[in-house]
């Protein structure tokens, strides 16, 4: 592949040009209610050829092979057609490797007969743990994803992507009340991620069933506590995607609001996106233009510290790439992306923020969240609410929202317990969703949140 | 568009349906789909990006011994592993709710492909983009602009052993512009876009920014937002997202496997005597026209909402079997083109006689939680207050929340006007829950 991809890059008429193939094979099986409700397979193969010209871009996107070197031409002729300015692509290390991945126990080699035999029983204990669960959700999905890039710039890499996910929810419902629990796990090593979480099954089950009986939060104005799951979903969704430099590096007001240096919390705050980081759904050796990923301060003691960059946002905003241009697949061009995306430990035990509330909520969990830069809105899976300091009881329906740098400046409490989720999440940008990211967090303590009433 | 490619593949989709029944299958779907696009768009106010894509797919659905597999892919060239990969997969499938694809019914013709849209050029794209952005630029210098223009032609072929092969083409162009607006942490989002499958009048790039500008002037000024129980007016736009429970209610899959609250309605009254809604696949050039199901079951019009009374569930092949309904033609129970019925007095009357109220021109959050029940609460993305009658300025911070069952039930009143294609009016309802944040 390689030869045959700068092979046809020799096409090239453009300052700069690179082509991206990808193949990926995979399943999924999943069961709702009683029944399997989907049992399917996909095999599919493709690239896109990107090319800048006086910093215009051309683009084609191609299912079939065998005509790269016209690919190539047409790209760069479409990118000839827009630049009116000057390239600037900011220089990388060269890079020449292969990085392909053996799996601890390889999903390919596990038989469909287990697979489903797991995911049955998975099914059953969540339609059997309480007479109130009406219907249920487990899905299991594996893909084996293989990326080629070459530039003309000489660079090239394969890597390997593979991952697999265990998904499940239950369905509780008491007359027109229905509930939904959710949990899952993802995992880029090995099969065995997704075997032995009956408990975790079970628990998500009778969370489903318990929030039946549970309240409604009262919208108002509380001090919440955030689990560690919805603390990274929070800073993943309100302030990370703030710091993709596309939204950033073109935008004189943009690149104010987000200007290094500029205090946007608490003294304590670190917040750091790492996409090197151990083996986590975002985890990858280059991103998709082939720059390394690495580490990356997004908030260094409370201050605006990185932005996360593609070549061309780098080249422009004069930092260094960061490695966090991320396309979802094969048909389109990366952009700017998180990647694993965490809030660092502060040194408060759990204990002590709770201690220090006296009438709030324990916000847990994530259903969701979107935000429109400065606001956002999110909905937790559950919570609890807090009095004079002590967990009470469970509450449904809580949802938060706000303005994301009034939130971050009022975090007063930063726990010692950071969790990077295993649970692998699904982000959307520009059309492009799910791509596979990780957050994590400890517990954070907010004041003055506003929770959404009924 | 290479118009031989789908031909060809006509005889290969043949012989995979051969291939599926003789390796076991009791009944088969093979459906191919090619297609070819061209784009521009235009970012910080200046042509940023153009190019052309071309995608080939096809999926396989087979059925051995009462269960379903399934597969897909691009690779023309691996078809018959594909094949042969869904009939291992159909061993641990899904329990299939019927017995084989029906045969071919009468179809009602739609147009989808037009001559005229294959004709818009790259470059006629690109000027009207910049159009678009030069009229926003005029009024504001600072705001971030971009714009983004595609057309597409797609061919897709459906064989299946029911004795169904389906031909159809499509043609579609798609324009749009954006504006952004920062003001310290202060950011404003506004935006309009259209599409069509026809190349007519509907392609106006005057008429597109101009819907912007008109949010950018009425965003001039920040109000406070009103709060308690308050009217809200809601835009054509917008409608279709407030919809959205009624359908995932109507969704035969939803109402089968006790999801939806509908269950067991039909023939009650479940929203306002104003609300009729009418699924039409059959609007000449409409993004959701079409002849037949990805089963190979003719769509219909019809009436899912009359003055408020629950009509029809929407079934697909294998959900109606698992209903005991009649399939009604709708691919994963989903409606095709949904079209409000018209009220009586014109928008204008209807915001002028609101006291006060709300604009919701975009929503953020919204559709999380339990949204089949109804239930919402989001954020207000972009929006105006109203005050007697008139829009005074924009509300910011603002959380709205309530159950769409609960707020279209009574007291709906719908425009007499539409948009533009003649699909939804403007809409007030009532007793909408707002909260703000600085209240
Ligand atoms: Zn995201």
């Amino acid at each position: 592949m390689k030869a045959r991809l700068l092979k046809a890059l020799q096409k090239s008429t453009a300052d700069y040009a690179e082509i991206r193939v990808e193949t990926e094979d995979s399943s999924v099986i999943a069961y709702r209610g009683r029944e399997v409700e989907t049992a399917g397979t996909s095999s599919v193969r493709g690239g896109i050829v990107r090319a800048c010209t006086r910093g215009g871009w051309g683009m084609v996107t191609f299912d079939s092979l065998a005509q790269l070197g016209e690919q190539v031409k047409e790209a760069c002729a479409c990118a000839k057609l827009v630049g009116e300015e000057k390239t600037e692509l900011a220089e990388v290390e060269p890079v020449d490797a292969e990085k392909p991945v053996t799996l601890e126990h390889d999903f390919r080699g596990v038989s469909l007969d287990d697979k489903l035999a797991l995911l049955k029983a998975y099914n059953d204990i969540i339609l059997g743990a309480a007479p109130s669960i009406e219907s249920s959700s487990v899905g299991y999905g594996d893909s084996f994803r293989t990326v080629y890039f070459a530039s003309t710039r000489g660079n090239y890499f394969m890597e390997q992507r593979p991952r697999v996910t265990c998904r499940f929810m239950a369905v509780a419902r008491d007359g027109a009340l229905v509930q939904r629990a959710y949990d899952g796990i993802s995992s880029t090593t090995t099969y065995d991620a997704v075997l032995g979480m009956e408990d975790k099954v079970r628990e998500t089950a009778e969370r489903a069933d318990a929030l039946l009986r549970a309240p409604k939060c009262e919208g108002g104005t509380y001090s919440v506590i955030l689990d560690p799951e919805l603390a990274g979903v929070f800073v993943h969704e309100a302030f990370g995607h703030l710091s993709e430099a596309d939204l950033v590096y073109e935008n004189a007001q943009m690149r104010e609001l987000m200007c290094l240096g500029r205090e946007v919390g608490v003294a304590g705050l670190n917040v750091i996106d790492d996409g090197s980081l151990g083996n986590y759904t975002g985890t990858g050796a280059f991103d998709d233009e082939g720059t390394p990923t690495g580490e990356t301060y997004l908030i260094r003691g409370g201050a605006l510290a990185g932005h996360l960059h593609s070549l061309e946002t780098a080249a422009k905003m004069g930092a260094k790439p960061t490695g966090n241009a991320r396309a979802i697949g094969r048909s389109v061009p990366p952009i700017c992306r998180m990647t694993n995306t965490y809030v660092t430990n502060g040194d408060i035990p759990v204990g002590e923020l709770f201690a220090g509330v006296d009438r709030g909520v324990y916000a847990c969990d994530a259903f969701g969240g979107q935000t429109a830069l400065e606001m956002f809105t999110f909905s937790a899976g559950y919570g609890y609410r807090i009095e004079n300091g002590q967990r009470g009881e469970l509450l449904r329906d809580v949802t938060l929202t706000g303005n994301v740098f009034q939130t971050l400046k009022s975090i007063d409490g930063i726990g010692n317990d950071l969790v990077i989720s295993k649970r692998g999440g699904g982000c959307g940008k520009g059309g492009q969703s799910p791509l596979p990211v990780s957050v994590g967090s400890p517990h954070l303590r907010i004041r003055d949140v506003v929770i959404g009433g009924g | 568009m290479r118009k031989p490619m789908i031909e060809n593949s006509e005889s290969r989709l043949r012989q995979g349906v051969e291939r599926a029944n003789s390796a076991g299958a009791s009944a088969a779907k093979l459906s191919l789909g090619h297609s070819e696009s061209t784009h521009c768009s235009f970012e910080r106010g200046r042509l940023k990006e153009t190019g052309s894509s071309e995608s080939l797919s096809y999926n396989v659905e087979v059925l051995v011994d009462g269960r379903c597999g399934t597969s897909s892919g691009n690779r023309i060239e691996k078809l018959d592993e594909m094949i042969d990969r869904a009939i291992v997969l159909a061993k641990v499938g899904s329990t299939a709710h019927f017995n084989a694809y029906p045969p071919p019914g009468a179809l009602t013709p739609v147009k989808t492909h037009s001559e005229r849209t294959l004709g818009l050029a790259r470059e006629r794209m690109i000027e009207s983009c910049g159009q678009m952005v030069e009229a926003l630029r005029e009024y504001d210098p600072d705001l971030f602009i971009s714009a983004t223009g595609s057309r597409n032609e797609s061919e897709d072929i459906t064989v299946t052993t029911g004795g169904v092969c389906h031909q159809a083409s499509r043609t579609a162009w798609s324009l749009s512009s954006h504006v952004q607006r920062t003001k310290g942490t202060d950011i404003l989002f506004a935006g309009y876009g259209r599409g069509w499958c026809d190349l007519n009048e509907f392609y106006a790039p005057s008429v597109i920014a101009g819907r912007v500008l008109v949010d950018l002037r009425n965003a001039e000024k920040t109000v406070e937002p009103p709060t308690g129980k308050v009217k809200a007016y809601i835009p054509p736009e917008q409608l279709p997202a407030f919809l959205m429970p009624f359908m995932a209610g109507i969704n035969g899959r939803n109402v089968a496997k006790g999801d939806s609250p509908l269950a067991g309605r039909l023939g009650e009254q479940v929203l306002a005597k104003s609300i009729t809604i009418v699924d039409h696949p059959h609007v000449d050039y409409a993004s959701g026209a079409c002849e037949i199901d990805s089963d190979g079951i003719p769509t219909r019009k019809q009436t899912l909402f009359e003055n408020g009374v629950l009509r029809r569930f929407l079934y697909d092949l294998d959900t109606a079997g698992l209903a005991g309904a009649e399939p009604t033609g709708n691919s994963g129970c989903y409606p095709y083109w949904l079209l409000v019925t018209p009220g009586v007095r014109p928008s204008s009357e209807l915001l002028a006689d609101i006291d006060d109220g709300i604009y919701i021109k975009a929503l953020i959050g919204y559709g999380q939680g339990n949204i089949i029940n109804g239930d919402f609460s989001c954020n207000v993305g972009l929006g105006y207050r109203i005050h007697n009658g008139e829009i005074t300025g924009r509300i910011k911070d603002t959380m709205i929340a309530g159950n769409l069952y609960d707020l279209f039930a009574e007291n709906v009143e719908l425009s007499s006007d539409l948009d533009h294609a003649g699909r939804m009016p403007h809409a007030v309802i009532e007793g909408l829950s707002v909260a703000s944040r600085s209240a």
